[in-house]
């Protein structure tokens, strides 16, 4: 199988060709060097910084979805948690300002954007913040796995990811709470549970077997 | 994907007439006799264990036998005194402990919560197509008991089970208020979906980042609460007062490396499962962590495991691109229309079926020369997902499904335009430590909640029952700590000084030490006075490590 090879935090590593950088390390028996949770892209444990051969920075991204490449130096960047701010109901741009008041600091530079690893439009999203947009925003922010590196690379210390928290769960805690939906009298529910639970074993299986089709016991 | 030109031109000429057609359904004694045949659970490869609770009693696969009968990974000579004091100590840092420590908040008590990795970073995390609640007309609490009972082969513990489908609706509750933004229709209900399964629509999700979306919630929800985090803090031994009663743990901090003990009035275990230990050289959809920890723990202080032999094997997880083999492909994408597909571009198998079923159809499909083999020797089925856009319209898939999409973007795989080969990768650990309606384990003092408990699922999973799981019973085991919280008592090593006793250990050597906390591959170790040892070890592991790589193929023994 073709191999390659990579430097993780200065140290050189054999690869196979198509696996990815998390799955290097543990092969060469060096999984510390890169905090690791999930390994499936959805837990921002395992942030990274990447240059390319030529020494270029291709940017960040995250170790177990990054495959691997000749030449490639990987580094470790791990990303300490930010405060969290706690959500409110019925939340709107002032209420998000002053959650967190570095809202109003975004440049522009676009550095958030091409930093997340999840394709977010996170500086639109942040424009969005501030002009009110916030169901715009929580759908932007569908997808954050909350590594932080938006917040890592922004030269102003913005926190697209915690602010997208912050909207997403101040519009969910909004939400009107579906009301409950009348069950039968209890009567008949402790009878459908007798049906379900009382019995021999072969009973049981049977009886459940045909509730599941129609969700009433058949005479 | 040039390579499997021939087998993807079969795909696509039957896909017309497969559109309207109705799935192969398969018989009651039909389906026994394939999952006999076929699931890794049903072909005995396991074994008894020797010591503890389920001596002679169980079957085990063998990886996780061998943890539960090696030796602790504390110094023979380790005496604890405590350095943390808290009420209730929880163990994971998942949706299950999260839960647990919410469940506390604004109690008074005082609660750890130690993970070994950071808050959040959990199989929890990873779930994708979503949790079951009976929301919909036409069903109920009993009608959801119905499905997981016959899904789960009758196992069940019938009163977790009954508990469960009748806390579906506030389970929601909760979560919504927390701030969970679960999909809804226009009207502001809840858009409920099909499961494997699932005698009508039951499950609820976010697009296909349902686990996140509610794991992100609790996480954040539990940094704003009273809870003491304690990250990189791996559990290596529970503490009890030499009474049967359980006191505390030994953690293993990762960061000062460096052993601490917690003493505490109750311990709620919520450490997951295990399914990067690998049983049968399957890949896994699991996280880093899950390696059986809390099993290892709670054997060892009298707790009996049930259902041990019984893991899911999910139908759907990647074959190809090699860097994604093993990792989740929702079942809900089925459920949305894609069908799962042989070589020769015919359906076998009713895609909602149970998942033990389907995936030991997948499993005797490949066995007779029906599957599409990769260039590195792997072999799947194929996912027809282009399907999904030609019933349902352009950009569906990608509005329902945008995880799934994004993952395989970066390999230029368009699920929306280019099948997906799948083979069944391991999931979930259905057994596990004994516990009663309220999260009581048999022994005084100890807790425990979601996968790493047994019962509650029976054999066999349904999809969306386990998000449930971690939710009710997370809570549940953190109220009945709560209400029935033991004095504190002193804090000995007694009980593992018997474990120790009775396998014969009377020296600091010992080949395999658990909890292992990390899969092998890795070569994650921790080291302090046995280090002299481990690393002779290590030297032996590391030789076999390079000679195989990651994650390893499903089909050779």
């Amino acid at each position: 199988m073709k191999t390659v090879t990579i430097k993780v935090a200065g140290e050189s590593i054999q690869a196979r060709v198509g696996e990815t950088v998390i799955h290097a390390l543990w092969n060469a028996g060096k999984a510390e060097l890169i905090k690791t949770g999930c390994a499936g892209g959805v837990c921002g444990a395992c942030t990274i910084t990447v240059r390319s051969p030529e020494g270029k920075m291709k940017g960040t991204d995250l170790a177990c979805m990054c495959p691997v490449e000749e030449g490639m130096e990987v580094f470790p960047c791990p990303v300490d948690s930010a405060l969290t701010v706690a959500p409110e109901i019925n939340p709107n741009e002032e209420k998000l300002r002053k959650a967190y008041p570095k809202l109003d600091r975004c440049t522009k530079c676009g550095s958030c954007t091409s930093a997340c690893p999840m394709s977010i439009p996170v500086m639109d999203s942040v424009l969005r913040m501030r002009a009110g947009q916030l169901d715009e925003v929580a759908d932007d922010f569908t997808n954050c796995i909350h590594c932080g590196l938006c917040r890592f690379v922004c030269e102003d210390g913005v926190e697209p990811h915690m602010m997208g928290m912050w909207v997403r769960r101040s519009i969910g805690s909004s939400a009107e709470i579906e009301e409950k939906k009348k069950d039968k009298d209890s009567r008949e529910i402790e009878l459908e549970w007798q049906y379900l639970l009382e019995g021999s074993s072969t009973d049981r299986m049977n009886n459940a077997l045909q509730f599941r089709k129609s969700g009433k016991i058949q005479p | 994907m040039d390579w499997a030109k021939h087998s993807l031109e079969k795909l696509e000429a039957s896909r017309e007439a497969r559109l309207c057609s109705k799935p192969p359904q398969l018989g009651e004694g039909d389906a026994k006799k394939i999952l006999n045949q076929y699931h890794p659970d049903y072909l005995g490869m396991h074994r008894n264990i020797c010591i503890g609770p389920n001596k002679n009693d169980g079957n085990f696969p063998h990886e996780l036998a061998d943890l539960l009968e090696a030796d602790s990974q504390l110094p023979i000579d380790f005496e604890p005194s405590e350095d943390i004091e808290t009420d209730v100590l929880i163990i994971g840092g998942g949706g299950a402990g999260a839960s647990a420590a919410l469940a506390l908040e604004e109690t008074g008590l005082r609660v750890h919560l130690a993970t070994k990795l950071r808050l959040g970073d959990s199989n929890t995390v990873m779930a994708e197509g979503g949790i079951q609640a009976s929301l919909g007309i036409n069903d109920s609490p009993r009608r959801h008991f119905s499905d997981a009972y016959v899904g789960g082969h009758g196992q069940n513990n019938r009163d977790l089970l009954r508990i469960l489908c009748e806390s579906g609706s506030s389970a929601i509750s909760w979560l919504s208020q927390l701030g969970c933004m679960l999909d809804r229709n226009k009207d502001g209900t809840f858009q409920l979906r099909p499961g494997g399964g699932t005698s009508l629509s039951r499950v609820l999700a976010c697009r296909d980042y349902t686990g996140l979306e509610i794991m992100r919630v609790l996480k954040d929800a539990v940094l704003l609460s009273g809870t003491t985090v304690l990250q990189n803090y791996a559990a290596i031994e529970l503490l009890d007062d030499g009474e049967g009663q359980v006191t505390g743990a030994v953690l293993w901090d990762r960061n000062k490396e460096k052993l601490v003990t917690v003493s505490a009035r109750a311990v709620i275990i919520a450490t997951g499962g295990s399914g990067q230990l690998r049983f049968n050289s399957f890949p896994t959809s699991n996280h880093l962590g899950a390696v059986g920890d809390g099993l290892v723990l709670a054997y060892r202080q009298g707790c009996r495991l049930i259902n041990s032999d019984s893991y899911q094997y999910h139908p759907s997880g990647s074959v190809y691109p090699e860097a994604l083999v093993g990792q989740l492909v929702t079942e809900s994408i089925r459920s949305m229309g894609a069908q799962v597909v042989n070589s020769e571009g015919r359906r076998f198998v009713d895609e909602m079926t149970f998942r033990d079923v389907l995936a030991a159809s997948i499993i005797k499909e490949v066995k007779e020369k029906r599957g599409v083999q990769t260039l590195t020797n792997r072999i799947g089925v194929w996912l027809d997902t282009p399907i999904i856009d030609l019933q349902n319209g352009q950009g569906f898939l990608q509005r329902k499904f945008p995880g799934i999409v994004h993952r395989f973007a970066r390999y230029s795989i368009d699920p929306a335009k280019q099948a997906i080969l799948i083979y069944p990768t391991l999931h979930y650990q259905n057994g596990g430590i004994e516990i009663d309606k309220d999260g009581c384990t048999k022994v005084k003092g100890l807790w425990a909640a979601g996968e790493v408990t047994g019962g509650l699922h029976g054999t066999n999973r349904l999809m969306g029952n386990s998000l449930l799981d971690i939710i009710v019973f997370g809570r549940r085991a953190a109220i009945s700590a709560q209400n029935s919280l033991p004095e504190r008592r002193r804090v000995t090593l007694t009980r593992l000084k018997e474990f120790r006793a009775s396998l014969g250990i009377n020296s600091a050597r010992q080949q395999l030490l658990s909890p292992q906390l990390f899969p092998t591959q890795t070569g994650m170790k921790i080291s302090f006075e046995r280090k002299v040892i481990m690393e002779s070890q290590d030297e032996n592991s590391r030789s076999t490590n390079q000679l195989s790589f990651e994650p390893p193929d499903p089909f050779t023994k």
